[in-house]
């Protein structure tokens, strides 16, 4: 820790390696979306009941706004910038554009993360998808067609 | 709006984390996922956060007839361990029905028993709360009162405790190994809680700086065929339970032999049904010993104005549980 | 037009994260903004000091009372000029700082002293000071047609009950934002909004600016559902002040727990219904008395009792509504606002009268089928409700289901219900933009608002459509005051408002490229007839011959810096016709009847609601509705502690909405509505799916375990207990 409660870190974000320096109290949410400019982490409730904030941290979705920065240090994290782009998306986010998986698309970058971890647990049916993105809500009502489209990904 | 700032440590060893959480404002920080919370909520004020969540306290070990769990194990680690899975079903179940995945990647299991009620009034700033704020008044025994215990309540706290896996715990009698400046002791899991009486602000019996390292649970085989985890709540999942039943039976030649019974929702600890347990030894397992076993595990609710529904729903709870768990099928 | 359906316009940016939400909006030097709270629930702020707070480290300026002095005294105005505390949690002031935890810090800092009085906590603490307020959503609070007191005298069957329906909050997973930046006397305002052009009039009458020197931005929109708009304009003004004094761009979040105090709230309702029916199941009475809550700043009643003069044919009909002021925060519309709670009491009530009289209850709500709008005696611009009732009953197999108590699955017993959904159609002047590119390529543009409701879509796709050019070719742009005025994004009004404007800006480019195209020598087309050619395929083709040309290549000959063309479309003079769409929504539920838990296990819906410009969209509106539905059936519920004023439990691991794991199968059916009274034949679809809902789910529940529960959300303590002996049902143990 320096001088001014600042602590310094070393992630790998999106497959970068990354020096920064974080205040002790600040969430990887803050970090990530306030200091990093990574606006795809969004930002619901703060308190880890609606995972808008879902990042994967070593592969694990967790919620970016309940884990201090820096108790991060060291982690290879990837939010939703890192898992495709318009020209190159990720078969989820096709999924979810061909399935009308999302209105407002608010929730989205959380779901399509989450999903992507539940997917790698080999989910065996749609109720265990369901159960699965439990923790990413939609106030808009997508669910029908997020669980489509990761049913889809899957094989189902 | 969030509490006032910390400053935040991450101790190499152990030895490190017991000095530096001794430090008086200091905390344990595992997951965080209660701490943080509270935090952000303005209900917690800590000088320094000791991050303990890298020590390595989080294996899964089951030798010598005994599952130790590291206390920094993370709960979907454990739910998933297929020897957890297999041989102690309640724990990867209650887990299973615990928070969501992505909490389960981040919380650990000393955290989780370790967790603050959700009473409403104690995690709402500005209403009155014993727990939070000593003397203010119980807000929730003069308000709304559908979460409030059942059991083991005072007229200074009517809280529960929130805990899925503590109650799965309870009921397979599992112990705890505290470590603290004085060295290492071992108590049973209740043991940790304390009832609220006249201080409800402590909840439970660790000294400052003392550690959980681990969970230990007695390797009882016969139980894990015949064991269930029963969550009752509104909303299909992510949901704290409405009221919860652990439930394991032995059988041996058509009567129980050994009984586990423990409900959460009910009481400011995970709540041990004793009275139930004992009365279904050596009876066969049909409906009137599970329904008279269920009438004993409600003899002595108390409730309030909007939680009487529960002792009804706790009853039917453990027969169901029981059901599940005794079916001869 | 393209095979298969067409997705969603802005879907690519969503899905990777790039779509820019408010509060996203990079601004170098921003500042962030705390709101401070008031320390008593009703009462009067003393003095707000800041001279702590201004010690903290990064502390930048704070905005209280005296510091609004300067912005013109309105209603919206009020909450920060004037320093009266209507409601707990109401923010007094607002700070800013170089960072949030920095303006935290500080505003933890601040000391308010205030004054404090009685407060009153909840509508049952002044039930004596109940009064009719003039209006209830757009309509006359009190109606009366026939005499309802007599015919329920007279009745062969009178069902009289009461209803009651919980607070329930609106909650867009994007919580409310400003990012606002002044350069001079003019300002950028990027905002969730619901309006961005009332945003700008509301900025412009409280800074005494002209109205082009206020610019509102919210081009992506994280949900609204009614509570993006009027209650959130004091807080953003506070920030713009803090703006304006500074200097520096300014950022203001709502706290999850704000938006149950600051974004506005379904309010809680009684109801006191009474519906009297002949022999033969026709209505000959409806009696429907509302009450509800408002605030002590603010006035507004939902349409609850609008159900009953609408929905079906009655002679006799008499509805009241009644509001109390409480110190807790305004309601405001939510999805279904009115027809919401409504539906539940009404559909209730019908069911309970089907099962009295042994009639079935669609073939009950057949026969008081309203042919023509009596209230306003008028005929409907289209109603095919008996369709949907045909249609929903087919595909939910209604004919083949099990007798009352007699399905189960495990430890579920099953039931199904049913019950009707309406919403009343309303439209709003719009403007819109139509450019095209010498290369093809469409630019639309309107100054409404995307929050979810496919906006973007829609308006790309009857532009798209009406010049034959691909949704691949087509930009859309909305969310900015910019651009030509556009509807606010409410009441299911979007898209038919915006469709004869840009009708009418197609049109004319239509006719100008038709033109070019048969005046050029140069052109295959040349020598056609205009009113021949037709636009489709990216081509421009004659309907009679086999000749046709590239749009893209006239383009380039004709017009090579593009073509631009404007529509727009007022308010008809007269109605002549009463404008609703219509729905059956059928539900089936399972209920364990020992552990009370109620799960929705199956939704089969028809609704009519005139020309579906989208099925994909339209189809996810009505998913997206009905689970709001089932939110409120089952789950949602604000309470207010009676101590402290305070909302209880002001999360989302206590206010509970619909999870993943909650969902039922959807079935939805889009029964086809031709509407030549309405622009394009368009109705709204958003607000059809979150009322009706309840009352189904309510009547599948009587008819799996035979409880009737006439309170909303419906939780386990009702399922178990004792069946109230009214319900005259008592064969399931
Ligand atoms: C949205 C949401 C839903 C939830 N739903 C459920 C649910 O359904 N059921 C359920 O049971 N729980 C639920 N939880 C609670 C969750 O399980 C706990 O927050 C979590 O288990 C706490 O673990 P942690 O490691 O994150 O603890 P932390 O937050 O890090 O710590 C909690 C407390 O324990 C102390 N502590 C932690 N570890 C130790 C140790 N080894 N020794 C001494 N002190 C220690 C800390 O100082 C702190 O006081 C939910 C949480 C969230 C956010
Ligand atoms: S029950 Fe306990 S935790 Fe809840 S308000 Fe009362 S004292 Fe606080
Ligand atoms: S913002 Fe992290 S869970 Fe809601
Ligand atoms: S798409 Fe709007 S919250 Fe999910």
């Amino acid at each position: 820790m320096s001088d001014d409660g600042r602590i310094a870190l070393s992630l790998t974000l999106n497959g970068r390696a990354l020096d920064v320096e974080t205040p002790a109290c600040a969430t990887l949410l803050d970090l990530l979306r306030d200091r990093l400019g990574l606006t795809g982490v969004k930002k619901g409730c703060d308190m880890g009941a609606c995972g808008a904030c879902t990042v994967l941290m070593g592969g694990r979705r967790i919620k970016s706004c309940l884990a201090l920065a820096a108790a991060c240090d060291g982690g290879a994290i990837t939010t939703i910038e890192g898992i495709g782009t318009l020209d190159d998306l990720h078969p989820l986010q096709a999924a979810f554009i061909r399935h009308d998986a999302l209105q407002c698309g608010y929730c989205t970058p959380g779901q399509i993360l989450s999903g992507i971890a539940l997917l790698a647990e080999t989910p065996k049916d749609l109720a265990a998808i369901r159960e699965g993105m439990s923790g990413n809500l939609c106030r808009c009502g997508a669910y029908p067609n997020i669980v489509a489209a990761i049913a889809e990904v899957a094989g189902l | 709006m969030s509490g006032p700032a910390f400053s935040y440590a991450r101790p190499a060893d152990v030895a490190g984390a017991l000095a530096q959480g001794a430090r008086p404002g200091a905390a344990f920080l595992a997951g965080g996922t209660d701490l943080i919370q509270l935090w952000k909520a303005g209900l917690a004020a800590h000088a320094e956060l000791v991050d303990i969540s890298r020590l390595p306290l989080a294996g899964i070990d089951l030798a010598d007839g005994e599952l130790a769990i590291g206390a920094l194990a993370r709960l979907s680690d454990v739910a998933l361990h297929p020897r957890v899975m297999a041989e102690h079903p309640l724990i990867a179940q209650a887990i299973a029905a615990t928070a969501s995945g992505q909490v389960r990647n981040m919380a650990t299991v000393g955290g989780n028993l370790l967790q603050r009620t959700r009473c409403a009034y104690f995690r709402t700033q500005g209403m009155a709360c014993n727990k939070r704020e000593p003397g203010s008044g119980c807000g929730a025994a003069a308000g709304e009162t559908r979460q409030a215990a059942l059991f083991g309540a005072s007229a200074a706290c009517v809280a529960t405790h929130a805990s899925d896996l503590a109650v799965a715990l309870t009921a397979l009698r599992a112990e705890l190994t505290i470590l603290g400046p004085d060295g290492e002791r071992r108590i049973a899991l209740p043991d940790l809680y304390r009832l609220p009486g006249q201080t409800p602000q402590i909840d439970t019996t660790l000294a400052p700086g003392e550690l959980i390292a681990a969970v230990q649970v007695r390797r009882a085989a016969g139980l894990a065929a015949r064991s269930t985890y029963l969550k009752v709540r509104d909303r299909a999942s992510f949901e704290f339970a409405v009221v919860s039943v652990a439930a394991a039976l032995r059988l041996e030649d058509g009567a129980v032999v050994e009984a586990r019974l423990a409900a959460g929702g009910v009481a400011p600890l995970p709540w041990r049904l004793a009275g139930a347990e004992a009365a279904l030894i050596g009876r066969a397992p049909d409906a009137r010993a599970f329904a008279e076993a269920a009438g004993l595990a409600v003899e002595g609710a108390q409730p309030l104005a909007d939680n009487g529904f529960k002792v009804e729903l706790l009853r039917r709870a453990v027969i169901r549980a029981l059901e599940t768990v005794g079916a001869t099928a | 037009m393209s095979p298969g359906p067409v997705t969603r316009w802005e879907a690519g940016l969503k899905v990777t994260g790039q779509a820019v939400f408010a509060a996203e909006t990079p601004a170098p030097g921003l500042l962030y903004a705390v709101l401070v709270e008031a320390p008593v629930g009703c009462g009067t702020v003393l003095a707000v000091d800041a001279a702590q707070a201004r010690r903290t480290p990064g502390f930048a300026d704070l905005i209280s009372y005296p510091e609004a002095q300067g912005l013109k005294p309105s209603s919206v105005t009020a909450l920060i000029r004037e320093p009266t505390i209507h409601f707990a949690g109401q923010p007094v002031a607002l700070v800013v700082a170089e960072n949030l935890a920095a303006a935290q810090a500080a505003a933890r800092a601040v000391r308010v002293e205030a004054e404090a009085r009685p407060a009153i906590a909840a509508l049952g603490q002044a039930l004596d000071q109940a009064y009719t307020p003039a209006t209830a959503g757009r309509n006359p609070a009190e109606s009366r047609r026939g005499d309802a007191a007599r015919a329920l005298a007279e009745a062969h069957l009178v069902v009289r009950r009461r209803y009651e329906t919980a607070v329930n909050n609106h909650h867009p997973m994007e919580p409310h934002a400003v990012v606002c930046c002044w350069e001079g006397d003019r300002v950028t305002v990027h905002t969730s909004t619901q309006a961005v052009f009332g945003a700008r009039a509301a900025i412009a009458h409280a800074f005494g600016l002209p109205a082009e020197d206020a610019r509102v931005v919210s081009r992506f929109l994280g949900g609204g559902f009614g509570c993006k708009g009027q209650l959130w304009w004091p807080w953003m003004m506070q920030a713009m002040l803090a703006a304006r004094r500074t200097g520096r761009p300014v950022r203001l979040e709502l706290t999850r727990a704000q938006l149950f105090t600051l974004a506005g709230r379904r309010s809680e309702t009684v109801q006191e219904l009474a519906v009297g029916l002949d022999a033969d199941g026709r209505l000959t009475a409806i009696d429907h008395q509302v009450l509800a809550q408002t605030s002590t700043h603010g006035e507004y009643a939902d349409t609850t009792a609008g159900v009953s003069r609408w929905l079906y044919a009655c002679p006799n009909v008499t509805t009241r509504h009644r509001l109390v002021r409480t110190n807790e925060p305004q309601p405001i519309p939510m999805r279904a606002p009115g027809t919401a709670p409504g539906t539940f009491a009404l559909e209730s009530a019908l069911d309970e009268a089907a099962a009295a009289l042994g009639i079935d209850p669609v073939d009950l709500r057949v026969r008081n089928h309203g042919d023509h709008d009596q209230e306003a005696g008028r005929p409907w611009s289209s109603k095919r409700l008996l369709e949907c009732y045909r249609v929903g009953a087919e595909r939910f197999g209604w004919a083949h289901r099990p007798a009352a108590g007699a399905a189960g699955d495990g430890r579920w017993r099953l039931g199904s219900g049913m019950a009707s959904t309406f919403y009343a159609q309303h439209l709003q002047p719009s403007r819109a933009r139509v450019r095209l590119a010498a290369d093809a390529s469409l630019v639309v543009q309107c100054g409404t608002q995307d929050m979810g409701n496919g906006a973007y879509t829609a308006l790309g796709q009857m532009a798209a459509e009406a010049l034959g050019v691909p949704m691949s070719r087509v930009t859309v742009e909305l969310g900015d005051t910019l651009l030509p005025q556009g509807p606010i994004s409410a009441g299911s009004q979007v898209t038919v408002s915006i469709s004869p404007a840009v009708a009418m800006a197609t049109a004319e480019l239509r006719a100008i490229l038709a033109q070019l195209a048969v005046a050029d020598q140069a052109s295959p087309l040349a020598g056609q007839r205009p009113e021949d050619l037709d636009f489709a395929d990216g081509l421009v083709r004659s309907r009679t011959g086999n000749v046709a040309e590239p749009l893209a290549d006239l383009l380039a000959r004709q017009a090579p810096a593009g073509l631009e063309a404007e529509g727009s479309a007022d308010l008809p003079q007269v109605q002549t016709h009463s404008f609703m769409s219509h729905g059956a929504v059928f539900v089936e539920v399972g209920v364990d009847p020992d552990l009370g838990e109620v799960r929705v296990r199956r939704v089969c819906a028809a609704f009519a609601a005139g020309r579906i410009v989208n099925p994909l969209l339209a189809t996810s509106q009505y998913v997206g509705g009905l689970i709001g539905g089932i939110g409120m059936a089952l789950h949602e519920r604000t309470v207010t502690d009676l101590a402290s004023g305070r909302i209880l439990g002001d999360n989302f691991a206590d206010y509970l909405i619909p999870v993943h794991a909650d969902m039922p199968t959807f079935d939805i059916a889009l029964v086809h509505e031709d509407d030549t009274h309405l622009p394009g034949g368009i109705k709204g679809v958003g607000m059809l799916g979150t009322a009706g809902v309840q009352a189904a789910i309510a009547n599948a529940i009587f008819d799996a375990v035979g409880r009737r529960v006439r309170r909303l959300p419906i939780r386990i303590e009702d399922i178990l207990g004792h069946p109230d002996p009214r319900d005259g049902f008592e064969t399931l143990t």
